[in-house]
């Protein structure tokens, strides 16, 4: 879904509609970009526009240079006034939070991206990309993007293929479904998920279903791995007893939850996690019937 | 005949609890024949259900205390800095030392902090109120108390990616990771604090007269408030450490039993206690039953169950 | 002249910066009631609560059957206090759940100790029963504080200073609320402790109630003008000068009373 209303040089005035649907007029491509999405900046930065970054949200973590700039807050509660004072001419952040229209009514030209599935991670990054002045910047990054995709693909092994997998993003438990980011890449890796979609993204489920459900492998942040084992019951499972639990730091679990440039990343840290516990497909159940 | 009927609702509440699953209730006899479904009926219904009776208890016992001690309605662990304070030192337990893991070892060692975190809080609530004397100034400071510290907590928790993490269950209640491990610390802790709190019901029937009246007889009431608070510390740090920030509790189960017109502490500290011990374990069945295989957090059905029990209490009484 | 059981000597209290009592001698004796009268602010329940070891004296001491008490007592003879003296304060507690049994029940703490499983013992039951007959409340025994009136409440606590069966009674106030009829068997029941050894001090703010007792103190802004036999002319010019001259200490049918002049 290519943006239609651009005017493609790079010099001159540069007009996008933005995901909620407010049209963004820049008189020149942007110079002093402040982002407040952790995959937005990565989205500039990889589009070769790092330099123009001037401040960024407190998860902003990559790549390595963006740590060294001003971090303004977090995703829900920037401070708006240091916001202002960087003086910038654009403002990125998600449709989610709430300060898209403080800040254009204070004068500052802002663009609410929303990627939080796969299928919306291309129009987000031709966004950025219009944004910046650079239109055709996206696709050569796109095609990058494809061909990692492609090998993380390729780096999964046929007998991991249909591997029921359960994915926790934080120990209540929180469980990652089939209609989430990382379930969305699991999926395109061919393996599968244990939690459906039908639950929600992100649903905090009642451990005995997990137990149930006897997943092949366990996705979860290294933190967790410890307790997790030792959850009343769960040291019956076959994948804790045989050590198929893929233990991630938290680098990784960042990328996982990052929809954009790093997608080739984020399916490479699966597929990692998907030969190395892999069993074969006889001896491992697919993914439940409901 | 209240007994009894004491015991059939115990079981009735047994056979829910075991049976519900996360696909929604089956009779647990027969999950017992499958060994598949026995092992988790074993090993996380059972326990569980358990716990949940076992946090509320405790929960409910401090709330009854806490409202004897300060002769006032509205006391509860929550209210005086007690659950707070447990619950900040958690936090920095986690930042600090990252995951503990779930054994035994780890949650005794959790508990410990956790009580010094209550007792903390307390005594800061103490401090701040320049003593218990004034009922008053002391809740006015147990509130300011349970504020602050929760704040620190929660900017903890943006600090520590750590501690954000394993605070996410923690702040509305937990009761889903409840092994028998958790079950052995928290009933050694109800067996420790419930007789010992029964000991001291002369005190807390006196103290409703009055403290000069409870000085008049003979109470060294210095000594006594110390036991007293020592008791509420102790239930709130060792609820608080398995299952996290469970609000109201405390505070609705002491009032759902006044009027069973238990007025003497010796028949309140037990009847606040199971009816805690009820209502959690209530909480616990439906947060797996609403919308399976998902929970919701505990403390939110606590708060709604007690809540509108007690408005119903409250509409009907004529006062 | 019987037992001094309870006794002041240069007696001062302070509240704060204000001393509410000043250098006050008085003593109680075993076998006699003594009334405490003056005007509002006089200083009476300090003086009582002083007198009870609740407040600590600012200069002179108060002394229990020859025993100095002190402020912060050990704990043993902090239950040989309470078991000895009993105190009963103002404007007590209205909205509880406890029952008129339990609260008299509580008077029986200094005897049953503080720690402990709660249970009663015959002494403790034998004395129950006879407080709550003393006080006529034999039949409200099962009723909550809340569902009373004012005077049988007042009657409950009365009760349980009496449940105690200590040898000095200090009360504050204890005709308040109080009907005719009741009034009359206060009078009694203070008569009849007295009559039984005891030393029994009481605030009282009713003058005829004062005036039926064996001794009075005329108390105001915080001394003691006057102290004596209820019959002693001093006592009444005393008590005529502090309320102002708005009362007048006659004998009617051969008993003082006090005439309102207004």
């Amino acid at each position: 879904m290519l943006v239609s209303a651009v005017f493609a040089a790079q010099a001159g005035p540069i007009t996008v509609v933005d995901d909620g649907g407010t049209t963004v007029a820049l008189q020149a491509s942007p110079q002093r970009i402040v982002s407040l999405l952790p995959s937005l900046t990565e989205s500039v930065c990889a589009l070769g526009g790092c330099a123009r970054l001037v401040a960024t949200d407190r998860w902003s973590n990559w790549p390595a240079r963006v740590a060294a700039l001003p971090k303004l807050g977090g995703l829900e509660d920037a401070h708006v006034e240091r916001i202002v004072a960087m003086r910038p001419d654009l403002v990125l952040l998600a449709p989610a939070s709430r300060l898209g229209g403080r800040l254009r009514s204070l004068g500052l030209p802002v663009a609410e991206l929303d990627a939080t599935e796969l299928g919306q991670v291309r129009r987000v990054l031709e966004k950025v990309a219009a944004l910046m002045g650079e239109p055709q910047a996206a696709g050569a990054q796109w095609q990058r993007m494809q061909a990692e995709l492609r090998a993380a693909r390729e780096a999964v092994p046929e007998r991991a293929r249909g591997t029921a997998v359960y994915v926790e993003v934080s120990s209540a438990p929180y469980a990652a479904s089939e209609s989430s980011y990382i379930g969305e890449l699991l999926a395109q890796l061919g393996a599968g998920n244990v939690v459906p979609a039908a639950l929600g993204p992100f649903p905090k489920l009642n451990p005995e279903f997990v137990v149930r459900a006897r997943p092949a492998l366990i996705v979860v942040s290294a933190d967790d791995r410890q307790s997790l084992t030792q959850r009343p019951g769960w040291a019956a499972l076959t994948a804790v007893r045989q050590g198929r639990i893929c233990a991630l730091p938290p680098a990784d679990m960042d990328v996982l939850s990052r929809p954009g440039p790093r997608v080739g990343q984020a399916a490479m840290v699966l597929a990692r996690c998907l030969r190395e516990h892999a069993v074969p497909v006889a001896e491992a159940p697919a993914a439940p019937a409901r | 005949m209240l007994s009894a009927l004491v015991v059939v609702l115990a079981l009735v509440l047994c056979t829910w609890g075991l049976g519900m699953g996360a696909d929604g209730w089956q009779a647990p006899w027969q999950a017992w024949v499958d060994p598949g479904q026995r092992a988790i009926l074993l090993d996380i219904r059972a326990p569980r259900t358990l716990g949940a009776f076992l946090v509320g208890a405790l929960l409910g016992l401090g709330g009854a205390v806490a409202q004897g001690l300060f002769r006032n309605p509205l006391a509860e662990p929550h209210l005086l800095g007690s659950a707070s304070g447990a619950g900040l030192i958690m936090a920095l337990a986690w930042s600090v030392g990252g995951a503990w893991g779930g054994g035994l070892l780890a949650r005794l060692g959790l508990t410990v902090l956790a009580f010094v975190g209550a007792v903390g809080g307390v005594v800061l609530t103490l401090l701040l109120a320049r003593g218990a004397a004034h009922t008053l100034r002391l809740l006015l400071a147990g509130v300011v108390v349970g504020v602050v510290l929760g704040a620190l907590t929660q900017w903890l928790m943006l600090w520590s990616a750590e501690a954000w993490r394993a605070m996410q269950a923690f702040m509305l209640g937990n009761t889903a990771l409840l092994g028998w491990d958790a079950c052995a610390l928290l009933g050694a802790m109800w067996l420790l604090t419930l007789p010992l709190a029964l000991a001291m019901s002369r005190v807390l029937d006196a103290l409703a007269l009055g403290e000069d009246t409870t000085r008049s007889l003979g109470v060294p009431l210095g000594l006594a408030r110390g036991v007293l608070v020592a008791v509420l510390a102790a239930t709130t740090a060792a609820a608080v450490a398995q299952a996290g920030l469970v609000a109201f509790v405390g505070l609705v189960a002491p009032h759902l039993v006044r009027g069973w017109g238990a007025g003497r502490h010796r028949v309140r500290l037990w009847a606040a206690s199971a009816m805690g011990g009820a209502l959690m374990l209530v909480s616990d069945v439906l947060a797996r039953s609403l919308l399976p295989p998902q929970e919701l957090p505990v403390g939110v059905l606590t708060a709604v169950l007690g809540g509108v029990y007690l408005l119903v209490l409250l509409h009907r009484r004529p006062t | 002249m019987s037992a001094v059981m309870l006794q002041a000597r240069g007696l001062s209290v302070a509240r704060g910066t204000a001393t509410v009592v000043r250098d006050v001698h008085l003593a109680a004796r075993a076998g006699e009631w003594l009334a405490i009268v003056g005007p509002n602010g006089a200083g009476k329940s300090s003086l009582l609560r002083a007198l009870a070891g609740l407040w600590p004296a600012a200069s002179g001491d108060v002394r229990l059957c020859g025993e100095r008490m002190s402020p912060g007592p050990s704990r043993g003879s902090l239950g040989l206090r309470a078991r000895q003296l009993a105190w009963m304060g103002q404007g007590l507690a209205s909205e509880e759940a406890l029952s008129v049994d339990e609260v008299v029940a509580l008077g029986r703490l200094p005897h049953q100790g503080w720690w402990g499983w709660p249970s009663r013992s015959a002494n403790d039951r034998a004395a129950i029963e006879q407080a709550l007959q003393d006080t006529d409340l034999l039949a409200l025994r099962q009723r909550t504080l809340q569902a009373l009136s004012g005077g049988e409440r007042q009657r409950a606590h009365l009760a349980r200073v009496l449940a105690t069966q200590a040898s000095v009674l200090l009360l504050d106030e204890p005709s308040a609320h109080l009907d005719a009829p009741h009034q009359r068997l206060l009078a009694q029941v203070l008569r009849t402790q007295a009559q039984r050894g005891c030393a029994v001090v009481s605030v009282v703010h009713e003058l005829p109630l004062a005036l039926a007792a064996d001794r009075i103190a005329v108390m105001q802004s915080g001394t003691l003008l006057a102290c004596g036999d209820a019959g002693e002319p001093a006592v009444h010019r005393a008590i005529e000068t502090v309320f102002a001259q708005a009362v007048r200490i006659v004998l009617v049918e051969g008993r003082w009373t006090a005439l309102p002049c207004y």
